[in-house]
């Protein structure tokens, strides 16, 4: 079966869940919701959680929109349990992973949500903020940071303003289009290669050197993986972040 | 008050009137601490309200219960008024009860061109854009003048 980007990152995500995880994500996001029902059609017992306060949605409902503010993360919910008690639960210790996005971020997995050029009063281009991203990286067990688009503009030596800064003591993977980052001693290193790029590639869109030789590559696709993505996402919802 | 998360964020800072480091209390840990924000209004939608304000959130309820408790005043808009016998038959499921209300509005599809689950559950693209584009063109009473037509013509 045919792959791309989409699908390689969904699994990416998907297989960093594993049993009794208890799982979040936020808005606009359609790569990681699309992951969490994959990793529900794996069989992989966890808990979904999300921003509209659904407690284990029914995954089996195709998504519509790409809005993950949407009813299809809501309907058939266990539970509701709203996002300021996530930050609770989170600060608690107790949220396994959270899966975030960025804007900028730096070898020291620092993460840019505020703004670009000019200064933080009078921005060229104002971000969303770090609301979420500053609050649940440094408390989350596992910050999973996803990225479809790996280039010069977003992987920077150094960001204009750090929103959220990864904590050493817990995981933090970043997963994009071409490549899966992970950091150690407080610096991202590349973990493995996507099967379709290449070393080369991935150099050439980091704006930071990378001293690593011989790279493994991901694990490439399953069949039952990407037949189970086609399962629950008919609507290919996942590729509107490409 | 003390939160957790908030480490190595530039916001602190850069936000010193909303963000300070202090030494807890009860340890020798550091904490970040945040100011309580206290709005004078909130203005919450709700599914259904009674005439004293006494309101049921059906759906999501986001930060709208936290709003309603930091909030000097609150306006409830709704879907719905009902009796407040409702309210008393299932008392655990009024989300805000009247004595934080200021106001009720009956305004039906008064959260449009977004959602409010599950009377309607999915947001009106076009109109979104349209909301969008007024503002940016300063026309909002033009675009609220062709909602209510709209409204009224159906």
């Amino acid at each position: 079966m045919k792959y791309g980007p989409a699908e390689m990152m969904v699994i990416a995500l998907a297989r960093e869940i594993i049993k009794s995880d208890l799982v979040f994500h936020g808005l606009a996001s359609p790569v990681p919701m699309t992951a969490m029902k994959l990793a529900k059609a794996l069989g992989t017992d966890f808990t979904y959680i999300n921003i509209t306060g659904g407690v284990d949605p029914d995954w089996h409902k195709p998504a519509v929109v790409g809005s993950t503010l949407s009813q299809n993360l809501y309907e058939g919910g266990v539970a509701n349990f709203g996002l300021e008690e996530i930050f609770d639960l989170a600060c608690n210790g107790r949220v396994d992973i959270s899966m975030l996005s960025l804007v900028q971020i730096s070898p020291r997995g620092e993460i840019n949500m505020s703004f670009v050029g000019g200064d933080y009063d009078k921005p060229k281009v104002r971000l969303p903020g770090g609301a979420g991203s500053a609050t649940l990286i440094p408390v989350t067990k596992k910050s999973l940071i996803w990225k479809t688009k790996h280039d010069l503009k977003s992987f920077v030596s150094d960001v204009a303003f750090c929103t959220a800064k990864a904590n050493p003591n817990n995981q933090f993977r970043v997963i994009t289009n071409l490549c899966i980052f992970s950091l150690k001693d407080n610096r991202l290193e590349v973990e493995s290669i996507h099967p379709y790029s290449s070393l080369e590639e991935v150099k050439s869109n980091t704006g930071w050197e990378i001293t690593q030789e011989n790279l493994p590559y991901t694990d490439a696709p399953s069949e039952l993986e990407l037949a189970l993505i086609e399962e629950v996402d008919p609507n290919r919802i996942r590729y509107i972040e490409f | 008050m003390g939160v957790g998360g908030l480490w190595g964020s530039d916001l602190i800072a850069q936000r010193p009137e909303f963000f300070q480091v202090m030494k807890s209390p009860f340890s020798d840990e550091e904490v970040v601490t945040v100011k309580a924000l206290r709005p004078d209004w909130a203005i919450i939608h709700v599914q259904e309200a009674d005439q004293y304000g006494n309101a049921r959130i059906l759906g999501s309820d986001f930060q709208d219960v936290l709003l309603s408790r930091a909030a000097k005043k609150t306006i409830i808009t709704t879907e719905k008024l009902v009796e407040t016998q409702t309210f008393q038959q299932e008392p655990k499921l009024t989300s805000i009860p009247y004595f934080l209300v200021e106001a009720v509005v009956e305004a039906p599809g008064g959260a449009k061109p977004g959602i409010c689950f599950p009377n309607y559950k999915t947001v009106d693209d076009t109109g979104m854009k349209a909301y969008g584009q007024a503002i940016k063109e300063c026309k909002f009473n033009e675009y609220l003048t062709k909602v209510i037509e709209e409204r009224d013509a159906k």
